[in-house]
């Protein structure tokens, strides 16, 4: 059972590196835009590419 | 030619396209139909920039467009330095970058259209547009583009936008609440470990555990929970400690002492290696506190942008012109009374003074809320921030900077804002004596059970303590605001700022604007009188229409979207004409027409008969106007067009005087109209001939007396009242401004929204209420509990959630009782 020891600190560690990923991410305007990127992902540029020249003259 | 097409719609924004705007055009090989000439214009420049496909990505979301806004003139003084300096930073290579907000970003195609088109123009590096908040991040390089073609670009494809910088805008608020996100994401990490620990604990009492483990699990907790609470509850404590300094308790304290003793007390039991601990109290406590926070800082307003949005009607730079009248641009700052500055058509007017050349129609009605333009000739006195119409004007300016009367505005709105007393919450109320009563019985606890022993003093007097949980007591009133602010927009009823809400249930008196408020702020045409027996009302209607269709001026838009509501076909008419400040004049079927004021009639030659003359006056009195029209030398018919009510405003008025509420009505117009809409609307206060700084004066005169004031308005001239009164409502249609003064917004400009807005308020004061009255049962009950020495762990994990779980889902029923209220309105 000792080996919680050694466990406990290291979960805390985890969770820490956690809440750092957190602050990067605030700080770095990841929450700032809550609807657009879920959007931008599906708006790749193949559909220009497949569909641009059929519909030109 | 429109409506024999009545399924037509707008190629561009899938609006009808069979107004008499609507056009065709050709574009990428096919003949297509548009609304008006802006959204064929915003078509065009997308195909030409080979962007076609944005349609096939807006056909996939469900929203529709909006016709462009009008391209502003004045882009180019975006490019002077001086003005730049204001909200562009320069990147360490020579690249600029600015903040901008975006009018008119509706959907994702928006975004995948703005980015796509402005990272096409050479010399910008970066477009980023944020959905969410209309932004638009911009970098570029100076060299190769200006700002401006950027900007004409974005009003090409039919999107208006305007630099800011964003750390006056909202730079306090937004660190604000990026601090408290920080500390709610540390405490979050915190309870969620907590809780093996916690877990560890609790089945080790049950079925036993060696008392090293147990030591170590105690040490863990408290690893946890000191960060927790000296960084994540910091605020609590300092501005508890700094509360209880000057004597004003509010809800930090309990929370403090709640927070701090139970702390403590484990810190304690820990240092003497015994007993149970309640380290994850601490954590989860203050999670969940800061979770109500955080809920509650996101439906409260940004008190800044109201001053910002005013500045924004102030243009940045003017044409000043020096003795030789050579014309020169220059940031408007450095105008001084004496400058003489030329405005073109289009402008902004830069400073306040007096026309001293020119003449021209001037659009004042961001500062007075009057919709028709006003005719300005020589020595009339112009405001700073109107606009300019089709004339060119030489100004002689009087006051400029911050002497113009909007910048007093803007000075009057932020005094108003600043000495605006916060709505005493209810629970702030109560705090103090729940903070004294919970400490007088705890000190009770612990004399009584020192005469045993210490150890059960201490637990048992620390239990008080913990037991009473400001948890339930401290979620009650954000809970119930977050709440109804949810529902509430539902419904169409904007909250602005939570904090109104208590505010709107103890309300007496209801002050309106009258222009744009209690009416819809434009001409409509209310009445035809033909006195020609060879027409009909429809006749004369197309044949003013024919003349007003291809002008700008509301009174003629008025006329012409009459004659399309009605359906009526517009013959071709020519050789038409304008006269400022009189009317227009035409050939229809090679008959001429005039159509206008008596003036023009009089210079036409035309006698006016007695029948139109009797209606024409009593069309003035109440502030209508009428128009004549006439033709084969003699009179035709009149039109006449009225400021109208917005529907339901007389049984507003009417459900209003039902509860005992109060009535004021405020107007910037003479006491003519005022009186002819109080023998409309019945028994009322009216006030008239008001000023900005007047109306502000008379919410506060009614607040002396006593009355609790709602205010509606909807024109930058009502924002200092607005910023005066308890709680105020705008209206979606009216400026921006007073929306940003506001508390509430109702969409729609419907006035029927009112009393829901009144209810809502009356019902989220009833929750808050009986939360509190739970949270304190619950006290009630597990005090003597706590006092007898009885509480254990379990007993407190179970207990103490159930509580703000009770308060969370009494909250929620708000959503119920404003279903219901919803329903008897519709059938009442």
């Amino acid at each position: 059972m000792d080996v919680i020891f050694g466990l406990i600190p290291g979960m805390i560690l985890l969770g820490l590196a956690g809440v750092l990923i957190f602050f990067w991410a605030v700080r770095n305007g990841q929450y700032e835009d809550m609807e657009g990127p879920a959007h931008r992902i599906l708006n790749d540029d193949d559909m220009d590419k497949m569909g641009g020249p059929e519909r030109k003259p | 030619m429109s409506s024999d097409k009545p399924n037509v719609v707008c190629h561009h924004c899938g609006l009808p396209a069979t107004g008499a705007a609507a056009c065709e055009g050709v574009v990428a090989g096919g003949l297509q139909r548009f609304c008006c000439s802006g959204c064929l214009e915003v078509c065009r420049v997308i195909h030409d920039s080979g962007l076609d496909s944005f349609y096939t990505r807006l056909r996939t979301q469900e929203n529709t467009l909006a016709p462009p806004p009008d391209a502003p003139s004045d882009l180019d003084q975006y490019d002077l330095e001086e003005v730049q300096h204001e909200f562009v930073s320069q990147l360490p290579d020579g690249r600029r970058s600015a903040h901008l907000l975006v009018e008119g970003i509706h959907c994702a195609a928006c975004v995948w259209l703005i980015e796509k088109a402005l990272n096409n123009l050479p010399g910008v590096t970066r477009a980023e547009v944020n959905l969410a908040r209309q932004r638009l991040l911009l970098e570029w390089q100076p060299q190769q583009v200006a700002l401006s073609a950027v900007l004409r670009r974005l009003a090409a494809l039919g999107y208006a936008a305007v630099p800011f910088d964003p750390e006056v805008a909202e730079g306090q608020v937004q660190r604000s609440n990026r601090r408290l996100l920080f500390r709610m994401g540390f405490a979050g990490f915190g309870a969620m470990n907590m809780m093996w620990i916690s877990i560890a604990l609790y089945a080790g009492t049950f079925s036993g555990i060696e008392a090293e483990y147990k030591q170590f699990f105690h040490w863990v907790g408290f690893a946890i929970a000191t960060p927790v609470l000296f960084y994540s509850g910091g605020p609590f404590l300092t501005s508890g400690w700094r509360g209880l300094m000057l004597r004003h308790l509010t809800m930090d304290l309990p929370i403090a002492i709640g927070a701090l003793t139970t702390y403590l007390y484990s810190l304690w039991r820990t240092l003497h290696g015994g007993g149970e601990v309640y380290f994850d109290v601490v954590t989860t406590f203050i999670f969940v506190i800061l979770v109500g926070r955080y809920l509650e800082a996101m439906a409260r307003r940004n008190a800044a942008s109201a001053a910002l949005h005013l500045m924004e009607l102030q243009p940045r730079t003017a044409l000043r012109l020096d003795a030789s009248g050579q014309e020169e641009r220059i940031a408007v700052r450095k105008l001084a009374a004496g400058d003489h500055v030329l405005v073109r058509p289009g402008d902004k007017i830069p400073a306040d003074g007096r026309v001293i050349a020119g003449d021209s129609h001037v659009n004042e009605a961001m500062l007075t809320g009057e919709s028709q333009p006003l005719h300005k000739t020589l020595q009339a006195r112009v405001s700073a921030g109107t606009v300019n119409g089709e004339g060119v004007l030489k100004i002689q300016v009087e006051q400029a900077g911050s002497d113009t009367v909007l910048a007093r505005i803007i000075h009057l709105v932020e005094v108003a804002q600043g000495s605006k007393a916060r709505v005493q919450r209810l629970a702030d109320r109560i705090v103090p004596w729940f903070v004294v009563v919970t400490l007088l019985l705890a000190a009770a606890t612990f004399l009584f059970w020192m005469r045993f022993d210490f150890d059960t003093a201490l637990m048992a007097s620390t239990a008080v303590l913990i037991i009473t949980c400001p948890c339930a007591l401290g979620m009650s009133t954000p809970m119930s605001i977050v709440v109804s602010t949810g529902v509430a927009a539902r419904a169409g009823v904007l909250i602005r700022n939570g904090e109104a809400l208590e505010g709107l249930s103890r309300i007496t008196h209801v002050v309106f604007d009258k222009t744009g408020t209690l009416t819809e702020g434009n001409m409509r045409v209310s009445r035809i009188q033909v006195c020609d027996t060879t027409l009909d009302e429809a006749q004369l209607l197309t044949l003013a229409g024919g003349l007003e269709r291809h002008f700008t001026h509301p009174l003629a838009r008025a006329i012409a979207q009459e004659a399309e509501s009605r359906g009526l076909h517009f013959p071709a008419a020519e050789q038409l004409r304008a006269y400022g400040g009189l009317g227009v004049c035409g050939t229809i079927d090679g008959e001429p027409l005039w159509l206008g004021n008596a003036r023009l009639l009089a210079q036409a030659g035309v006698a006016i008969p007695e029948e139109i003359h009797a209606l024409r006056q009593q069309v003035e009195s109440s502030m209508g106007v009428a128009v004549m029209l006439a033709g084969r030398g003699r009179v035709l018919g009149a039109i006449c067009l009225e400021d109208q009510l917005r529907d339901g405003a007389r049984v507003l008025l009417d459900s209003l005087r039902a509860q005992g509420m109060g009535i004021t009505i405020l107007t910037g117009d003479s006491s003519r109209a005022a009186l002819h809409l109080q023998q409309q609307l019945g028994e009322m206060r009216v006030a008239a001939e008001l000023l900005p700084e007047d109306k502000a004066r008379e919410i506060e005169a009614l607040q002396h007396q006593g009355e609790c004031v709602l205010m509606l308005g909807d024109g930058v001239n009502d924002a200092p009242a607005l910023a005066r009164a308890d709680v105020s409502i705008a209206m979606e249609s009216g400026t921006d401004v007073s929306m940003e003064c506001s508390d509430v917004v109702l969409m729609g400009s419907d006035l029927r929204k009112l009393p829901y807005a009144i209810e809502i308020g009356r019902q989220a004061l009833r929750t808050i209420r009986q939360n509190l009255l739970l949270s304190l049962a619950y006290n009630v009950i597990l005090i003597p509990v706590a006092m007898a020495a009885w509480v254990t762990p379990v007993l407190a994990a179970i207990a103490m959630p159930l509580s703000s779980l009770l308060v969370i889902g009494n909250a929620i029923l708000i959503r119920q009782r404003m279903r219901r209220f919803a329903e008897t309105q519709k059938v009442g």
